[in-house]
C-alpha cells in the first residue's frame, strides 16, 4: 500500500519518481494526430466566413455553425481512431 | 426560480418521489457490494469499473444541471454562437489524450486514490500539493453550489412554487449524501448509470418536442433571420477568440477535475476506460447540441425573457409542452427526472471527491498520519455530510446565474493543468516552479476578474492566467534548474 509522505514543508523538489514512464504508447507521441487536431479545429472555428453571413439552412442550422458541428463530428471520430490505434495501455 | 406554470400533478410528483428515493435503495446495494472499509473501495469502487458503467458515470458527471439549464438559457441569450458548447465539451476528451494514458500507466503503479496523491507522488511537496488540493476543494464546492441551486429552481418549478427552493435543496441535498455515504464511489457510479440513462433518454425527448413548439427547427432560424440576425450569423473575431478561450477553459479544465481523474483512476482496466472516452467523444452532439437548440426555440417561442430568467427558459417551454396533451405531460416528467438527475450525478461525484481530497490530502497527511483506513473511510462519511450543509446554507442564501459560476471555478481549477500536462512529461520540472507558476496563474485570473475584466481580447481570465503560468514553468525549468530542484540531484 502507497504510504503518505510526513516530511518536512518544502516547496522544493524531489526527483521525479522513477515510475513517471510511459505507456506502451500514447497519442502524444505522435505528431500527426495533432496535425489532424489542429486542422480540424482551425475548420470548427468560424473565422473564416464574412462578417454578418448565415448562409442556407442545413438540417435547418446556418451554414456556418453546420461545418462547425460537421467538424466536431469529424474530431470525435478522428479521436475514438486515436484512441484505438495510438493508446496502448499494455497489459491490463 | 419564478413560478413557470411547470407544476406537476400527485402522481408525477409521486413518480419523481419514488424515482429520487430508489437510488438511496441503489446505494444500499453499492454498500452490500462493498469488500472492504478501505479507501479504495469507498472512494474507487475497489477499482472495478467496467466499459458500460464508467462510460455512464463519465457522461452523467460530466454533463450537468448547467448543460440542461444554463446553457439552454445561454442560447437563448446569444444564440447559435453557443455552438461552441458542442466543441468545447468535445474538447475535454482531447484533454484527457494529453495527460490521461501516462497518468492512469502511473496511478496503477501508485495505488493513486486522489490528485493530490499525484501531485505529492511527482512533486515531493506538501506545499504544492496542499495548494492545488485546496483549489480543486474550492472548485468542486462551487460546482456543486451551482447544482443545488438548480435543485432548488427545479424542485419549486415542478411543484409550481408549493415547495420553496430551499425545501428542494435540503431534500434533494439529503438524498444524494445518503446514498453516497451509504456505499462511496460504488453507490455513486450505480446510481449515475440510471442517471446517465434517464439524462440521456430526457434530452433524445426534447429533441423531438421542443423545436416543434416553434413549428421545427427550419422555421424558428427563419424567424429569428428577420426579427434578432445576430442570434443565426456567424460570430465576430473576438468572439472566435473567446470560441478558443472556451475551448482551452474546458479543455483544460474540466479534464483535470477530480471526479474525473478518480474515475480514470478507478476504471477495471484500460481498455475499458479508452472505449468509454471513445464514446464520450461523441456525447456533445447528443446532449449540449440539444440544450442549444431549446435555447434558440425558447427566443421564438417565448420572447422577452432577460437575465437570470433565461435560465428558467427550458422550465417554461416544459410547460408549454406539459399543456398539449396527456402524453407530453408525461414527457415532461421524465424530462424532469433527466433534470435531477443530471444535477444529482454531477454533484453526488464532487461531493465524494471533495470528501476524499479532504480526507486524505489534508486529514491523513496533515493530522492524522497513523490512521487507519476504516477510520478514514469514516472521516470521509463526516466530512460530506458537514461541507453538504454548509453548502446548502450558501445555497439557499446566494443569487448569481448557473452560467458564470460554472466559469469562476475554472478560473482557478485551471492553474493546476501545468501539474498534470507538463509535470508528466517534463522531469526537470520541480515543485518550486510549478508554484510559482500556479501562483503566477492565480494572481492575474483572480486580479482580471476582481478588476471587472473578465475577458481580455475575448480570452478568459483564467486563460490568460493559465497562459503566464506555462510560461513561467517553460522559463523557470529551462533556466532554474540547479537552485529549484537541487535536490533533485542529491
Amino acid at each position: 500500500m502507497w504510504s503518505v509522505p510526513t516530511g518536512k514543508m518544502t516547496t522544493e523538489s524531489v526527483a521525479p519518481p522513477d515510475d513517471i514512464d510511459s505507456p506502451a504508447d500514447e497519442p502524444r507521441r505522435h505528431g500527426i494526430v495533432w496535425v489532424v487536431y489542429a486542422l480540424l479545429y482551425v475548420v470548427a472555428i468560424p473565422w473564416y466566413w464574412p462578417e454578418g453571413y448565415r448562409g442556407a439552412l442545413i438540417f435547418g442550422l446556418p451554414t456556418w455553425a453546420a461545418v462547425s458541428l460537421g467538424a466536431t463530428l469529424a474530431l470525435a471520430l478522428w479521436t475514438a481512431y486515436v484512441i484505438h490505434r495510438y493508446w496502448d495501455g499494455g497489459q491490463d | 426560480m419564478d413560478v413557470t406554470g411547470l407544476g406537476f400533478g400527485p402522481g408525477a410528483l409521486a413518480v419523481i418521489a419514488l424515482y429520487l428515493v430508489s437510488m438511496i435503495g441503489v446505494g444500499w446495494l453499492g454498500r452490500m457490494r462493498r469488500q472492504s472499509d478501505s479507501m479504495v473501495d469507498f472512494y474507487l469502487a475497489g477499482r472495478s469499473m467496467g466499459f458500460a458503467v464508467l462510460l455512464l458515470t463519465l457522461y452523467a458527471t460530466q454533463y450537468s444541471g448547467n448543460t440542461m439549464f444554463g446553457y439552454t438559457g445561454k442560447s437563448y441569450r446569444i444564440g447559435f454562437e453557443w455552438t461552441v458548447s458542442v466543441l468545447f465539451m468535445f474538447s475535454i476528451i482531447v484533454g484527457y489524450l494529453l495527460f490521461a494514458p501516462r497518468l492512469v500507466a502511473v496511478a496503477r503503479k501508485a495505488d493513486f486514490i486522489t490528485p493530490g496523491d499525484y501531485i505529492r507522488h511527482r512533486f515531493g511537496s506538501p506545499v504544492l500539493t496542499l495548494l492545488a488540493t485546496i483549489l480543486m476543494i474550492y472548485a468542486l464546492g462551487n460546482y456543486t453550489l451551482a447544482q443545488l441551486k438548480a435543485m432548488g429552481a427545479a424542485v419549486e418549478g415542478i411543484t409550481d412554487g408549493q415547495m420553496p427552493s430551499a425545501y428542494g435543496i435540503i431534500a434533494l441535498a439529503v438524498i444524494m449524501v445518503i446514498y453516497e455515504t451509504l456505499g462511496g464511489m460504488r453507490s455513486v457510479a450505480w446510481t449515475d448509470v440510471i442517471q446517465g440513462v434517464v439524462l440521456l433518454t430526457g434530452f433524445s425527448i426534447l429533441l423531438f418536442v421542443v423545436p416543434g413548439l416553434g413549428g421545427g427547427l427550419t422555421r424558428v432560424v427563419e424567424t429569428l433571420s428577420l426579427s434578432e440576425p445576430a442570434m443565426v450569423t456567424v460570430p465576430s473575431l473576438e468572439t472566435c477568440n473567446t470560441w478558443i478561450s472556451f475551448i482551452l477553459l474546458l479543455g483544460c479544465g474540466a479534464a483535470i477535475y477530480p471526479q474525473a481523474i478518480q474515475r480514470l483512476y478507478a476504471s477495471k482496466n484500460v481498455r475499458s476506460l479508452k472505449r468509454s472516452l471513445a464514446v464520450m467523444a461523441f456525447l456533445p452532439l447528443t446532449t449540449t447540441l440539444i440544450a442549444m437548440i431549446c435555447g434558440v426555440t425558447g427566443r421564438v417561442v417565448l420572447p422577452g425573457i432577460e437575465g437570470v430568467g433565461t435560465d428558467q427558459v427550458l422550465a417554461r417551454l416544459c410547460a408549454l409542452i406539459m399543456q398539449q396533451s396527456v402524453a407530453g405531460y408525461w414527457l415532461v416528467v421524465v424530462i424532469f427526472a433527466a433534470a435531477l438527475a443530471a444535477l444529482m450525478s454531477t454533484a453526488d461525484s464532487a461531493l465524494l471527491s471533495i470528501s476524499s481530497m479532504f480526507t486524505r490530502d489534508i486529514y491523513q497527511v496533515h493530522f492524522r498520519p497513523d490512521s487507519t483506513e476504516a477510520e478514514l473511510t469514516m472521516v470521509g462519511k463526516v466530512v460530506s455530510w458537514v461541507v453538504v450543509a454548509a453548502l446548502v446554507v450558501i445555497a439557499i442564501g446566494t443569487d448569481k446565474t448557473l452560467v458564470r459560476l460554472l466559469e469562476l471555478k475554472f478560473e482557478v481549477l485551471i492553474q493546476i493543468v501545468p501539474c498534470f500536462f507538463l509535470g508528466l512529461y517534463w522531469k526537470r520540472l520541480g515543485a518550486g516552479v510549478a508554484l510559482g507558476g500556479m501562483l503566477a496563474g492565480l494572481a492575474v485570473a483572480l486580479g482580471c476578474t476582481a478588476a471587472g475584466m473578465t475577458k481580455v481580447y475575448g480570452f478568459h481570465a483564467g486563460v490568460v492566467g493559465l497562459g503566464l503560468n506555462f510560461v513561467v514553468c517553460a522559463i523557470g525549468t529551462r533556466w532554474a534548474p540547479a537552485t529549484m530542484n537541487r535536490e533533485a540531484t542529491t
